[in-house]
Parts: structure tokens; sequence; C-alpha cells
């Protein structure tokens, strides 16, 4: 094994030349670690999602309990929770199916070296490493593919060497070895896809290096006048907006990956943010992007708003999903954070009044930050993993004015949707903000639902992903996927679309019926964004992933069928290849790979994604 | 006849023994109903349509082309739907009931039903919008349907019916409305307004999935007993939500209806010499001539299996072409609409898979070929046990009673037929049917005669799709003056037969082939047929098969046959062409035709006479590009092509016997025939 620090290190705050910003007028930032270490195994579970220290698990009590001290689960037994999981989907506490303990250094494929690269790559300050389990861990992303195969077996093909360039100028020396020695770059920052996008393709016989950004994580400068700051690419979501938060700062985006998945890779997949009716989407959020790609490194001259100066490079570079080059540095708007943050939700008698509500939010501009819908099958299991226990009804009613309690006791709990709301802004703001979205959703028989069931419905995001990793231990397999619609086909698209899985599964001879559910996660002028969950027990087959894969694909066949995108901000990746010529003609994906080709006629960036041909050798 | 049999139940027998009016009471209970339907009144539903988006845009780009205010034509959309809408209610059903019960008891034996059909409803209803496709015979196919639902607690359909089949019943047509029927134009192909109205109206309880709903896709009833060819526009306008993406599935159930002895026998028969019907009215179809005293035998009512547009569209249609216009503009792609057209077909042929092959059909095709001379009745048995047995070879379902001697089923059915039937002697012999006291035609013995022979062979033509592929092959045996017909020439006289009998028998398109190809080992099976490697061996394949089933379809070819001479008979005047004349003032010229050759007795075949086979002949032949076309006011005027027709009438004429005739016209009016002598 072989591992060396470079000199620019962000735990030392040492910086080598080169890397120095030498901007003196703008505000410089003090720098703390990453919150990703070199080492991610250490802190990461290496076969599933998120810190090692948090997962749920099935206590003494035979109930289910979450572990560690980072959520507000954290420690909390939930006893409705086991039940709920064993009626709807069969589960049974007497089937286990565990991973594998640890895929050992024999089973690891060993590297592909290209010995004159590595002359001169030790020649450099850049820091690498051959471990093989360094090197397993960025071989993937979080597909429910990639991690069936971390339980049970090993990739094929993974990178053959890991790098950790500390600044802009070590990429730019990476890209230049790379085009000399004919290597493969796999860039990869969080490490959260969920497109195949960080897989190997498995006939790539050149050396392949992942360049881990994670060690360029600088906030480089902010600049107050313009309310933008610069920032290294590698930057993690929760340290960008931790750190900005101290200077009074934030950036406003927040996926719900936000705790580990990077700036660079939000530009590379055109990721989108929970509050992007107030801050926008990342490709609103960007004044300007540096790339280093084996032409060169591309950027404009200014920071402007806007500019007319042909089509917009910058989209060229976001959702390139690594094909093209390295995102190195990006220019970000960023705001005052707001003094007033405040949950608040809607219970609708049903999903239709309540997508019919938020259609019309929309079309009256007032959304607040984050407006999500979900079903009622996300509403019982989001009841189902509250800690306390009490039926859901009581445990539900608690959060609820008393006033609304005897309207609400006539719904039907079976039916009724739940709309979980965020608004920010200044006090008074965020009063009348409110005041305008209840009085809406009383049109459409909506009732105000307290602000505990809004709460609860934001946290569920950040560890709903823990989940799956449970549900794998007892033969579930579970993945989302995501879309946008116009209005007027998202309750068609979304009946339809589960509809679809019900009936696929059921033909496919699934023994028990599959937990699907839905959820509306942004609105826009012209439609809407929808989020669908869908997990099923597969005891009794033999092939669960093959099986998922082919019901998610016809899944998807629906969705495009009634409308609705390819994806709405997960991307193309491998996995949704076969539908982007169709998405986007075939003049669109040949200018793709013009593009491609004259950035990177090598093929550096070889990692198959998106418009790089499928090379059959 | 037993309460169960095959599947079957009678629906009848409980009720001849409980009472009517607690029948009419009963408790609905588990109704099905499907899953996301939310519940609107008949109302409510006329509310949606009118405010929908495909009626607003349909109403503003009227109102901009025609230079009309939007709310003449609102006005207009409002009175379209009031004419069209039903206003089913469970009320008006269950006094409905009561009436229906007593007069169903009175006309029918048995009334038998398949039970896995229903259980299958039960279960189809709850999961997807579903559409009930009957075949359509009889006034009564609507009153059952209902009845049965009703009877099964299935929620009751509501039913598209034809306008012009009730525009003279209005107390009829009034309950029925209050029993789920809507009404609908017959052709309206051109009126924007009515179309988007219509297409609204059955999307939008297709969607909400408000009730089943049920229409007929021969578009009317059969006068004929042989299934129509499909009507695709109704089809399409609720398929469109499938293809649309409003919709998960829609699932289609072919249901076959089997009549032992239809009500209106005797007034199809006329309608279809064109002799004035009488009016027809609720009292015409219950009380004329008594017919509540007659015996109707049994009904039996087979529900298919289901149909998913999802599965057959699989892999056909790509849906994804409809993501860039609003879904309320009208537009469907090619592939949709021959998707549409294939299924329309596959669902006539679903629907004659499981008709009920009566034995009296049998005995009435044998009939049809000894009408002048009678038949023994120990003839006739022999005869029907043979028939009967070729017909089961082929695949229908014969409900021939197994534990009667052939000799009383015989009996038994010509018990039924006395109206047109006479046994003296132990012979059968046709007894000319007496036609309503308004009905002129008394003393026309011709025509009497001809009304009998088609109420008779609206029997024998239940057994028609059974035969038909059959005897286009035998028909071409028969025919064939050389000893051995090679393959490639037999299947080419199999298609030009089909072609030319397409408006009278359903052919579904792009299988000629295989049809073909399958009749082929069905003759050769039953021993019909014999084959070596060169083709068909002519002598030894002129078989008691080959000849039963070509004379089965010889009055078809004869009658086209007559429908050209009478073309050719036209002489020309403009451009050398004849004069243009409507269809059916060409078909009543050529019935004129065929009426002297009967009174002249160059043939013997009194079908020739029906305005349903030469309107279908011509109509066809306008296909074929034998007529030329020309639109007058949404009509067509057709007029022969006289170097088309005469080698059609050539080539029919190699298959069966024509008298050598000559046909010359002389005035407009008066047609002479002149007889030469036969070569
Ligand atoms: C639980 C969970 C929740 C999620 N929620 C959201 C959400 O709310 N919104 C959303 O948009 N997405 C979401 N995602 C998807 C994922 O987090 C996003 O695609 C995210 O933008 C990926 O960032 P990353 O840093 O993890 O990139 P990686 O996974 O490391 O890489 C993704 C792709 O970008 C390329 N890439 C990475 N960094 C660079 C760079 N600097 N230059 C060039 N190419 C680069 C990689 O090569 C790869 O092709 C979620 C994923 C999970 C697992």
């Amino acid at each position: 094994m072989e591992t060396r620090i470079c000199c620019c290190q962000p735990e030392t705050s040492l910086r080598c030349e080169n890397c120095a910003s030498k901007d003196a007028n703008k505000m410089v930032i003090e720098q703390q670690p990453s919150s990703i270490p070199k080492r991610r195994q250490e802190l990461l579970r290496w076969n599933g999602w998120g810190y090692k220290d948090s997962k749920f698990f099935i206590n003494k009590n035979s109930h289910m309990e979450f572990t560690g001290e980072r959520y507000r689960l954290s420690g909390k037994e939930m006893p409705g929770f086991r039940d709920w999981m064993i009626a709807t989907t069969g589960l049974s506490l007497d089937h286990k199916a565990p991973a594998q303990q640890e895929i050992t250094a024999a089973e690891i494929p060993s590297p592909i070296v290209n010995e004159s690269f590595m002359e001169e790559l030790k020649r450099t300050s850049i820091s690498f490493s051959d471990d093989p389990q360094d090197r397993v861990f960025r071989a993937h992303g979080h597909t429910l593919h990639e991690i069936f195969v971390l339980r049970e077996g090993c990739f094929q093909r993974i990178p053959d060497l890991v790098t950790w360039p500390g600044c802009h100028d070590d990429v730019v020396k990476l890209v230049e070895l790379a085009s000399k020695h004919n290597v493969v770059i796999i860039p990869i920052g969080g490490g959260t896809s969920v497109t195949g996008s960080l897989m190997c393709p498995e006939n790539e016989k050149r050396m392949i290096i992942s360049l881990d950004t994670t060690q360029m994580a600088r906030i480089l400068w902010i600049d107050e006048k313009n309310l933008t700051a610069r920032i290294e690419a590698g930057i993690i979501g929760q340290d960008l907006e931790r750190c900005l938060g101290e200077k009074g700062y934030c950036t406003g985006h927040e996926p719900d990956s936000m705790e580990f998945s990077s700036l660079g890779g939000w530009v590379a997949t055109r990721a989108s943010g929970m509050k992007k009716n107030i801050y926008g989407n990342i490709e609103d959020l960007v004044v300007h992007i540096k790339t280093v790609t084996p032409r060169g490194v591309i950027e404009k001259s200014c920071q402007v708003p806007r500019i007319s100066a042909g089509p917009d490079i910058h989209h060229f570079i976001l959702g390139s999903e690594g094909t093209l080059g390295v995102v190195t540095e990006v220019t970000m708007k960023i705001r005052p954070v707001p003094p007033v943050k405040k949950y608040g939700s809607i219970v609708f008698p049903d999903f239709e009044s309540g997508v019919k509500c938020l259609h019309e939010i929309a079309k009256q501009r007032c959304a607040p930050a984050s407006i999500r819908l979900m079903d009622n099958e996300q509403f019982q299991f989001g009841h189902a993993l509250k800690p306390e226990g009490g039926t859901i009804f009581t445990q539900f009613l608690e959060g609820i004015k008393k006033l609304y309690i005897t309207k609400i006791k006539g719904f039907d709990l079976t039916k009724i949707a739940v709309a979980t709301l965020l608004f920010e802004g200044s006090k008074e703001d965020v009063l009348a903000q409110e005041k305008k979205v209840y009085e809406i959703a009383s049109k459409f028989g909506g009732l105000p639902g307290g602000e505990e069931n809004g709460l609860r419905g934001y946290m569920l995001t950040f560890v709903i992903a823990y989940i799956r990793d449970i549900g794998f231990d007892y033969y579930i397999v579970a993945e989302s996927f995501e879309t946008s619609a116009p209005w007027d086909r998202v309750l068609d698209l979304c009946r339809n679309t589960k509809d679809r899985i019900r009936r696929e599964v059921k033909e496919r001879g699934v023994q028990f019926p599959p937990y699907v559910t839905c959820r509306v996660t942004q609105t826009y002028d012209a439609g809407a964004a929808v989020y669908f969950y869908f997990g099923f027990n597969y005891r009794g087959q033999h092939n669960p992933v093959a099986l998922y894969e082919d019901i998610e694909h016809k899944a998807r066949e629906e969705i495009l069928a009634n409308g609705g995108s390819v994806s709405h901000h997960h991307g193309i990746g491998k996995v949704r290849k076969q539908y982007l010529q169709k998405t986007v003609s075939e003049p669109g994906v040949g200018m793709m790979r013009a593009v491609k080709h004259y950035l990177d006629p090598q093929n550096v960036f070889g990692n198959g994604n998106l418009m790089i041909p499928d090379s059959k050798l | 006849m037993a309460h169960y049999k095959d599947g079957y139940e009678d629906i009848l027998e409980e009720r001849r023994h409980k009472s009517d009016l607690k029948y009419c009471v009963k408790q609905r209970k588990d109704v099905p109903q499907y899953k996301y339907r939310k519940r609107r009144s008949p109302e409510e539903v006329k509310e949606h349509v009118i405010h929908s988006d495909r009626v607003k845009y349909t109403v503003e780009k009227l109102a901009d082309r025609l230079h009309v205010t939007q709310e003449a034509v609102r006005r207009e959309a409002q009175s379209i739907l009031d004419e069209m809408a039903h206003s089913l209610n469970l009320k008006a059903v269950r006094g409905f009931a009561y009436f229906l019960i007593k007069i169903f008891k009175s006309l029918f034996r048995r009334i038998y039903v398949n039970e896995e059909g229903v259980r299958q409803l039960h279960r189809l209803i709850h999961e997807y919008p579903v559409l009930l496709m009957p075949t359509h015979r009889s006034y009564m196919d609507f009153l059952l349907i209902s009845y049965i639902f009703y009877e099964y607690d299935l929620p009751l359909p509501v039913i598209a019916a034809a306008m012009a089949d009730f525009s003279n019943m209005k107390f009829f047509g009034w309950l029925l409305r209050q029993c789920g029927a809507f009404y609908i134009r017959r052709s309206f192909g051109t009126d924007e307004l009515y179309w988007a109205i219509f297409t609204e109206y059955v999307q939008t309880q297709l969607r909400n999935g408000d009730q089943p709903m049920e229409f007929f896709v021969e578009g009317t009833r059969s006068r004929t007993s042989k299934s129509y060819t499909p009507r695709i526009g109704m089809l399409a306008a609720a398929l469109e939500s499938y293809f649309k993406a409003e919709l998960p599935d829609v699932m289609i159930v072919p249901i076959s209806i089997s009549y032992d002895r239809i009500l209106e026998e005797s007034l199809y028969a006329f309608e279809l010499l064109g002799i004035p019907k009488p009016k027809e009215s609720a009292s015409g179809v219950f009380k004329a001539r008594s017919i509540l005293s007659e015996d109707f035998g049994c009904v039996h009512f087979f529900i298919a299996d289901a149909i998913s547009i999802r599965q057959f569209s699989t892999g056909h249609i790509d849906r994804v072409c409809h993501a860039l216009e609003p879904r309320y503009i009208n537009n469907l792609t090619k592939e949709e609409a021959e998707l549409t057209t294939q299924l329309a077909f596959q669902i006539v042929r679903e629907q004659q898979r499981h008709l009920v092959i009566s034995p009296w059909a049998i005995m009435a095709a044998i009939l049809m070929q000894s009408w002048e001379t009678g038949i023994s009745v120990r003839q006739l048995v022999k005869e029907s046990d043979w028939l009967k047995r070729q017909a089961a070879n082929m695949g229908a379902y014969v409900d021939w009673p197994g534990n009667t001697s052939p000799d009383s089923v015989v009996r038994h059915y010509l018990g039924l037929h006395t109206n047109i039937l006479a046994v003296s002697d132990d012979m059968v012999m046709p007894r000319l049917v007496q036609p309503s006291a308004h009905v002129k035609v008394q003393n026309d013995h011709v025509m009497l005669n001809a009304a009998t022979n088609i109420i008779l062979s609206s029997y024998r033509n239940q057994l028609m799709h059974v035969f038909v592929r059959v005897a286009m092959v035998s028909l071409s045996i028969n025919g064939c003056m050389q000893d051995c017909l090679s393959m490639d020439n037999l299947y080419s006289q199999y298609c030009f037969l089909e072609k030319i009998m397409a408006r009278d028998f359903v052919f579904q398109p792009g299988h000629t082939r295989a049809d073909f190809e399958q009749a082929l080992l069905m003759l050769q099976h039953s021993g019909g047929l014999c084959a070596s490697d060169g083709g068909v061996l002519v002598k030894k394949s002129i078989t008691k098969h080959t000849t039963f089933y070509s004379q089965m379809f010889e009055p078809f070819l004869l009658a086209y046959w007559v429908l050209c001479q009478h073309l050719l008979s036209m002489s020309g005047s403009v451009h050398g062409r004849p004069l243009p004349r409507r269809l059916k003032d060409l078909a009543r010229d050529a019935q004129v035709l065929g009426k002297r050759l009967v009174e002249q007795e160059a043939i013997k075949h009194y079908e020739v006479l029906s305005l349903d086979i030469l309107g279908n002949g011509l109509a066809t032949l306008a296909s074929m590009g034998a007529m030329y076309k020309d639109k007058r006011n949404e009509e067509n005027w057709l007029s022969p092509n006289h170097v088309m027709v005469s080698q059609i009438a050539q080539q029919l004429a190699a298959f069966i016997e024509v008298p050598a005739v000559q046909v010359t016209q002389e005035a407009c009016k008066s047609i002479r025939v002149v007889l030469t002598a036969k070569i």
C-alpha cells in the first residue's frame, strides 16, 4: 500500500503556493476538515448507507431501534415499525438474509498499473492510494444493484488507484498525466450517485484512477457585496452550509443527500435541493464554474448574473456526469441566513385534493421554501416510525390544533394525504406566507396539521435511506426513482405508475404485494417533480436485483408514457442510458457526443455515462 | 334441459319459484366498484363534460371559425349532451326488473349465464375500467345484460345505443335512459362538436369508472344474425384515454348472446327485403302478434375472458408520442388507429368463438339447401347429425342435448318454428310467413317466399362464421376444371373470395394467410380434402364436405353476380360512365333484376333479394376500386367501372353456376332480361 500526503491539506490549513487564493479583497474563511475523511470506511458504512454508527436493528424487545446519536430518531425504539413492515411487505423476522462480513483483499480485483503514469505521478505532490478497500469504496454509488453486489460479492472492475488532489492545479496536473499516458479518470465527490455513474466500465483495459475531490473543500472567499462565494468543488453539503452559517450566510441548496454529497457532484448531476422554491436548483445557484478538461480549462471571464454569449457553456458542464472533465471551483450565490424557519403541515382528505392544492399554490407563486405532498402509504409509513407508541390516530392528532381535530376526524385515515411545509424568511414574511398557503389549502379541503407533523416529515428524509439496509437483512429490496411531469399529468402518472408496479410484481409471481408510495417533492409553474419509493419482499425469488430492475424499467416506461421525464434530478448515469436518445432526439445525443469528442477525444473521462457509447469490446 | 350445464347456470330457475316483488327490492350486496371511482350522479357527469377542457377547446375553436358567439355554441353543446346522456337510477331499474322477469319468464325457457364470466367481472370491475362488448342481434340484448348484472349484484352498465333505433319509441327510449342507455347519432363523422362531447362523455365515465360501459362493436343490431364488420369509432374514442395514459388499463370483455329464436325475426326479414316495416315501438316489439305467448327457447349468455388493452398493445404502440400536446386535443397515431381496428376484429372473433350454436341453426343450414324440394324428417335428422359433427370439429360449441334422441331434438325445434315450416307426412316444407297487417306484400308470392327464406337463412347464418373459411377453399375446388389445383392458385382464389365477401363476413386484416392455412388443415383432417405435393387433387376433393360448404355460400356469390349484371346493364352517359347513384338505390335496382330472375326461375336462391347482401356487395366493389366514388352531401354516389365489374363478374361465375343471361336496359325503369340457352 502506498499513501502520500500532499502539502496542501485542509486539515493543516497549509497551502502550497499554487493553490493559494490571491484575491486579497475577499473575506477568507478559516477551514475545517471535510466531513468525509480520506479513509471513508472508518466513518461510513462500506456496504450500505450513511454513518457506521447509525442503523436500524431489531432490539431485544423485538422492536425496531435506531442506533447512534446523530439524528432525532437515534437511540429510539419504534414500537409500531416492525408490525408495519410485516403488514406491508410480508416481512418475517424468522427469515434473515445477512450480508457478507467483509470483502477480503483476495476477492478484490488486483489493479491494472500504468507504470509510466505512476512514475510521473510519484514525482508530483498529489496524494494517492492503492489500498483495496479505498478502491472498492470508490467503485460504486448507491443504487440497489451496487449495494447488493457489496453485500453478496464484489465488482468485476474497480478503480486501480485513488488520488486526492488538493486543489485546482493538482487536478490540471492529473488530467495532463492521464492524457499523456492514456489513463482513465473517474471523478468522485460524495459517492451518493444513484445512477450507476461511478461504476467502472467492466471492459475497460486501461488503468482507472478515481479522482476523489473531497480534499479540495475550501471556501476560498465570500463576497458580501455581490452575495457570492468561491468554493472548491469537493466540499460536502453539510460542511458548506455549516461554514457559511458561521458567517451568517447559506446557499440554501439542500438535497436530501446533503450530509454526504458534494458541490462538484451537484453540478455534475444537475442536482435539486429541497428549498429550491426560494434559492433555486443548482443551475440557478451557480455564477461561475471552472472545469478541467483534457482540452484545457473551461471557464467564463466574468462573474455576472446573466450573459448572452452564445449557448451557455455552464450548461454543457451541468449534468455532464463526469464525462467531460473535473469541476474544481464554483462561485455560488449565497443568502443571509433567514431569521425564521418554521415547519408546518396540511392534511388533505385524499391525494388528489392535495395535488390540486399544490398546483394552485404553484399557480399563485406562493410556494414556501419547501412543500411536499406524501401519499397515504407514505403517511402511514411516517407514523410507523414514531418513537412513541399509540395508534396512528392518536399520534397524529397530537400535533393538531383543537379547532381542526373534529374535522380531521371526519377524514378517512386510509385515504388522507399530508403535505409538509417549510417556511423561511422574516417573521412577517413567514406569517403572511403561512396565511396564504393555509387559505388556499382550505379551498381544497386541506386542514393545518401542525408543526410537529411537518418537522417529522423532513427528518424522515434523512433516516429513510438507512431503512433500506435493514430491509436487505430481511429479504426486502427497495429503491427510489423520480421524475417530473406537467401538472395535468401528475395525478394520472402517480396512479398509473403505482398500478403498473403492483401489476408487474404480481405477474412475476412475487408472493407478496409490493410497497409502492410516491410524493410530490417540488412544484414549478409548469409542473411538478414526483418521487417514488418501491420495495418488495423477494423471498422465493432467485435474482431479486434483476427482478427489481426489470420492474423499475417497466415503471419508467409507464412514467414516460404518462408524459413524465426520464429524471428530474438523479440523472442518466448508466442505468437510464437507454432512454437518453428518445428523450433528447438523435441529433441531441449527437450534439453531446460532438462536445465530448472535442473536449476528450481519448475518452480519458471514460466512465461510460450519458452519451458515451457502450463499447462492445 | 337442466338448471346447470357446462359451466352455465339458468338464472330463471330461481325466479320461477320465488317472489318477483321481493326480487326487485332485494338488497344488492358487495357490488364491486372501480377502486379509484368517485361517486357521481348522472347530472354531475354531464356537468363535467360541459366544463371539460375538450369541450371548452372545441367550443372556442368553432365559435372562432363560424363567427358565432361561444354562448351559442355552448347552447348547442348542451342540447347535444341532453339528447345523449343517460340518467341511470336504481329505482327505475328495480321497477323495470319487475316487468322484465315476467316477460323473460314467459318468452324464454332458460337464460343460461356462464358463472366463471360473472366471477371474472366481480374481480375486474374493482381493478380496472371495464368495457362490455356484446354481440347485437336483438333489442333484448339491452335488457338482458342489465338484468343479468342486476341479478348478479354487478354494477349496472351504461349502454351506448344508436339513436336511430329508438327514435320512434319515445316511452321505451325514455325508460332505457333511466336504465343507463345513452344515445348516439349514427353518423357524425365531421361534426366536431358532437365528436368532442361524445368523446368526453365516454372517456370521463371510463376514467372515473362510474359504471361498466357497454357498447356494440357491430354498431347496430345485426339483422342477419351474422356478425357485422366492426365499427371502430366508439372503441377508438374509448381507448384514446388509455393511449394518452389517463388510465392504467381498460379491460374489454366480449360477450356472446345466443338466442334459439330471435324476437324480431320477421321484422328483420321484411326490412332486409326493403318492405316498409311497421313503426317500431315498445308495443311493436312486445305485443306484435302476441309474441308473449310464443316460445323463444333458450338464451345463452357467455362472458368471455377480458382483453387487456395494455397487454394487447404492448410492443405495438408508443404512448410517449402524446407527451407533446394537451391530451384533450383529438389525435391518434396511425399505429393506434390500426391497433384499434385489429382489436375490434379480434373482439368480433372472440364473440363468434363463444356463440352457442343451436341445433336449429344446424337444421336451418340443411333446410336452406332443400328449400324447394323439402326434406323428410328422417333425412333431416341424419344430415343434422353429420353437420353437427362437422361444426364441432371446426371448434364450434353446439348446444346439442346429449341425452335426448336426435329425432326428438329435431322435432322439438321444428315445433318452435312452425311460423315458417310445416311438417306433413313427415316431410318438412316451408310455410310462408304471415306479414303483419300493414305490410303490403300479401299477394307478392316471390317476396313472401323470400321473406320466409330469409328468416330461415338468419338461423343458418349463426353457423356461417364457423364454415366460411373452409367454404372459401371448397368453392375454389368445386369450381376448378383441372385435375390438380396448385396451392398458389388456391390461395389467390381464396384471397379474391375473402375480398369480395369482406362485408358479409368478418375477416381480420392481415390474417388471410394464417386463416387460409388453418382452413386447409381443417378440411384435410376432417377428410374433406386431398392434397399432394403439387396441390389439391380436385377429383378426390370434391366430397360431401366441400360440396356442402360451397352450397352454403352460393347465395352470396350469386347475389354479387346479379349485382354485377345490373351494374353492367347501366349504360354510360357522362364521359362514358353511367350516372352516379346512391348505394341504396343501386341495391334496389339490383334487387329488381334479381326478382325477375327468380320469377323466371333462372335462379333459385331467394336470398339474392336481400338488400343487405346487395348493399354489402356494392360497398365491397367500391372498396375494390370497381366503383367510381363521388361525395355529395356527405353521401357516396357510385357509378360502376365496367371493365372491373365485368372482370369480377367473370371471376364469380367461375365459382358457381350462373344462368346465361343477357341484361339490357332500355329506359331507366324497365329492365328486360333475356334468357339464353344454358351453355
Ligand atoms: C439518500 C439519497 C438522497 C438523495 N437526494 C437527492 C436530492 O435531494 N437531490 C438531488 O439532486 N440528488 C439527490 N440524490 C442523488 C445524489 O446525491 C446527487 O446526484 C448528488 O448530486 C451527487 O453528488 P456526489 O457528490 O455524491 O457525487 P458522486 O456520487 O460522487 O458523483 C456523481 C457523478 O458526478 C461526477 N462528479 C462528481 N464530482 C465531480 C466533479 N467535481 N467534477 C466532475 N464530475 C464530478 C461523478 O463522476 C459521477 O458521475 C440523493 C441520493 C441519495 C443516495
